[in-house]
């Protein structure tokens, strides 16, 4: 056995050392919260569909860009981790191996948010019996706008991650209206339809949360566990604990959408 | 004739009658736009706002220089000499050239600043094109890149058909050269524009002010958008071979092209989806009240604004914005017009009527407007219809304004004599 020069010993010594702050911080919690409207729920307005109605007037469209359900809970709330350094949970990161779709249904977009990962594939489908198209207004990522025939579906890769949801309109059918949420990691969730959201596996410590919503924009005013917080840009920094961190009720004033 | 001479001198020397120096506009919807009110702001909005612009007005004349004195950053590529000729007042060099072709040519209907808001502009249908977005229609590249030099070239050689935009084949390619060249310098600094403000909503608290170091404007602002622009020579969409079943060199009522352009018209009303806007008729007259890029922005915003001028106004800083945004929609920006969708039937086509110009149409679609490609959208993907297919939907599209009406059965629109 040859002997080890004593800068390699100083070396695996600090190695070790290294490794076990890694370990140490190898400790992960989830976000979650939920998103409750201060208010009276607003009723959602029926959308004019004059275009292709014998498929599309079929179903009953209303409008999505604000839906609060009878608890109250607000939907498509746009919530991610906005450092960019992040440390990623393996566990979280195989996420990215799955497909995104992104249907053309009923004349809505289904998801009306859809939330997909750098180099993820996005996959643009059109489950109707009509043309669609999808013309996706990245600002990063170069804009797209594919024709989707009937039946058809379309791939797409993003190359980057976008500072705030794109938008995804189709030009055939002016009523339909989606978001396109593009982050560079697993660290991103859109509240479902009773107001919650969860984001899984977070590096334990300090992360900054960014807040979105397609009427308010950035959340710049919320209520959150009872105490109201002013959040430049929808910015706000929690602290995640290894038990996870519930951020509880998080109360948005009807104000907060009057735009 | 000695004394008038003298009292046109004495008017020049004491400035009567003399222009100032042109000064570019700021993009005042991108400006406005970006800059929503957030609360805890201490100075009133309209100051706060007008800090910002200076900021991004000083920057912009670091990076570009002046509309008489352009800079040309080592970085953007563009050619200095080039610029110099287009640029500036019209005047005779010392070799009795003449220079400032940008403003002999085209300053009266796409503005000293590239914006498409010339002296003219307003009374123009379609309103000439804002360079300022980067977005161009006519070309050879994938939908989302740049226009290659020969695109721009293309279509000041051979003008806009159906549009106000004239040819300017007599130019000599030289001059051609030099006003390709500006164009490409006022888009790239309205993009650069354009990503300040981006980054100002997006980055930017309320008390920070624009980083100014070289890593920032160069490398991160800058250099995408460059990038972009030398990648266009490269960014070509692959043209596929013509099939055998098609001959270009005759009508599309020839035996030669009958079953061409039967595939052809079913693609358009399948696969293709073109009914969709140009109607079963190809009229035009499928969805009509779609806006493109341009127009679309101003609609858009025009919407929220007026939203939120009917909600109440409790906050000053909202109240200025809103007020600001009212005047900056009615006062720097043309009223939004739709875009019909091309009438197929009069064998007018704005980007060129070559084969090989409405197969790019199709192919990518029209960047800009609302119409989508058929083809992949990018190189190695998958369009809605084979590469090879598209060129039986250019062959029936070219058949389009000879076919006779009656072949349009229940679908042909009502005319004048019908009603008689």
């Amino acid at each position: 056995m040859t002997r080890l020069p004593p800068l390699s010993i100083a070396a695996v010594i600090l190695a070790t050392l290294f490794l076990g702050d890694i370990v140490a911080a190898d400790e992960w919690g989830t976000i979650k919260g939920k998103f409750v409207f201060g208010g009276a729920p607003p009723s959602a307005g029926e959308l004019k569909v004059d275009k292709d109605p014998e498929v599309c007037g079929k179903h009953k469209l209303l409008a999505e860009e604000l839906v609060v359900g009878a608890d109250k809970g607000i939907a498509n709330v746009v919530v991610f981790v906005r450092d960019k350094d992040v440390k990623v949970n393996p566990e979280a990161a195989k996420a990215a191996a799955a497909k995104v779709t992104l249907d053309n249904k009923d004349c809505r977009f289904d998801p009306h948010v859809a939330f997909v990962q750098v180099g993820q594939d996005l996959v643009v489908k059109n489950s109707d019996t009509v043309g669609h198209n999808s013309n996706i207004a990245t600002v990063k990522n170069p804009p797209s706008n594919n024709l989707i025939p009937a039946g058809g579906e379309t791939a797409i890769k993003f190359t980057s991650d976008e500072a705030v949801p794109a938008q995804v309109t189709c030009n055939i059918h002016p009523w339909m209206k989606g978001w396109l949420v593009v982050r560079p990691n697993p660290y991103g969730a859109v509240s479902k339809a009773d107001g919650t959201f969860e984001i899984k596996d977070v590096p334990v410590g300090e992360v900054e949360l960014q807040f979105w919503h397609e009427k308010a924009g950035y959340l710049g005013e919320m209520t959150i566990g009872g105490k109201a917080e002013k959040a430049s840009k929808g910015r706000k920094k929690v602290a995640v604990a290894a038990g996870g961190t519930d951020l509880g009720e998080i109360l948005l004033a009807p104000a907060v959408f009057q735009k | 004739m000695r004394f008038t001479f003298i009292m046109a001198f004495v008017a020049t020397a004491v400035g009567c009658g003399k222009t100032p120096p042109a000064s570019f506009r700021l993009n005042m919807v991108q400006a406005t736009k970006t800059a929503a009110p957030e609360s805890g702001m201490e100075k009133p909005w309209s100051s706060w706002a007008n800090d910002r612009q200076k900021q991004v007005a000083t920057i912009l004349e670091a990076m570009y220089g002046t509309p008489d004195a352009p800079v040309a950053l080592a970085e953007t590529g563009l050619d200095l000499a080039k610029l110099q000729l287009a640029a500036g007042p019209v005047r005779s060099d010392i070799v009795g050239r003449k220079n400032g072709l940008y403003r002999e040519h085209c300053a009266h209907c796409h503005g000293i600043s590239g914006d498409g808001m010339g002296p003219t502009a307003a009374f123009l249908n379609p309103y000439p094109r804002d360079y300022r977005p980067g977005k161009y229609k006519f070309k050879s590249t994938w939908r989302d890149a740049r226009p290659a030099r020969d695109d721009l070239t293309r279509v000041l050689h051979d003008g806009v058909p159906g549009s106000s935009m004239p040819s300017f084949a007599l130019l000599p390619p030289a001059k051609v050269d030099a006003l390709v060249e500006y164009v490409r310098y006022l888009s790239m600094r309205g993009e650069t524009e354009l990503a300040l403000y981006t980054y100002a909503e997006q980055e930017l608290g309320v008390d920070d002010t624009m980083p100014t170091t070289k890593e920032f404007l160069v490398d991160e602002i800058l250099t995408p958008i460059v990038e972009k622009w030398q990648g266009a020579e490269e960014a070509r969409i692959p043209i596929a071979a013509v099939p055998t079943t098609l001959d270009f060199t005759k009508p599309g009522d020839d035996p030669a092209n009958h079953e061409s352009v039967a595939r052809g018209r079913a693609l358009f009303h399948g696969d293709g989806g073109c009914v969709k806007c140009h109607g079963v008729t190809a009229l035009g007259d499928g969805q009509a009240n779609d806006y493109d890029d341009w127009n679309k922005v101003i609609v858009e915003w025009g919407k929220e604004v007026a939203g939120g001028l009917g909600a109440s106004q409790d906050d000053a800083g909202r109240a200025a914005w809103l007020h600001a945004a009212t005047d900056v929609i009615e006062g720097d920006a043309l009223r939004p017009r739709p875009i019909p969708p091309r009438n197929l039937r009069l064998g007018l086509y704005r980007g060129g009527r070559r084969p090989i110009d409405l197969y790019r149409r199709l192919y990518t679609g029209i960047n800009g407007a609302p119409m989508p490609g058929v083809g992949p959208s990018g190189p190695g993907g998958k369009g809605s219809v084979a590469d090879a297919e598209i060129w039986h939907i250019v062959n029936y599209i070219r058949s389009l304004p000879y076919e006779f009406d009656g072949e349009l059965g229940a679908d042909r629109p009502m005319v004048a004599k019908d009603r008689l």
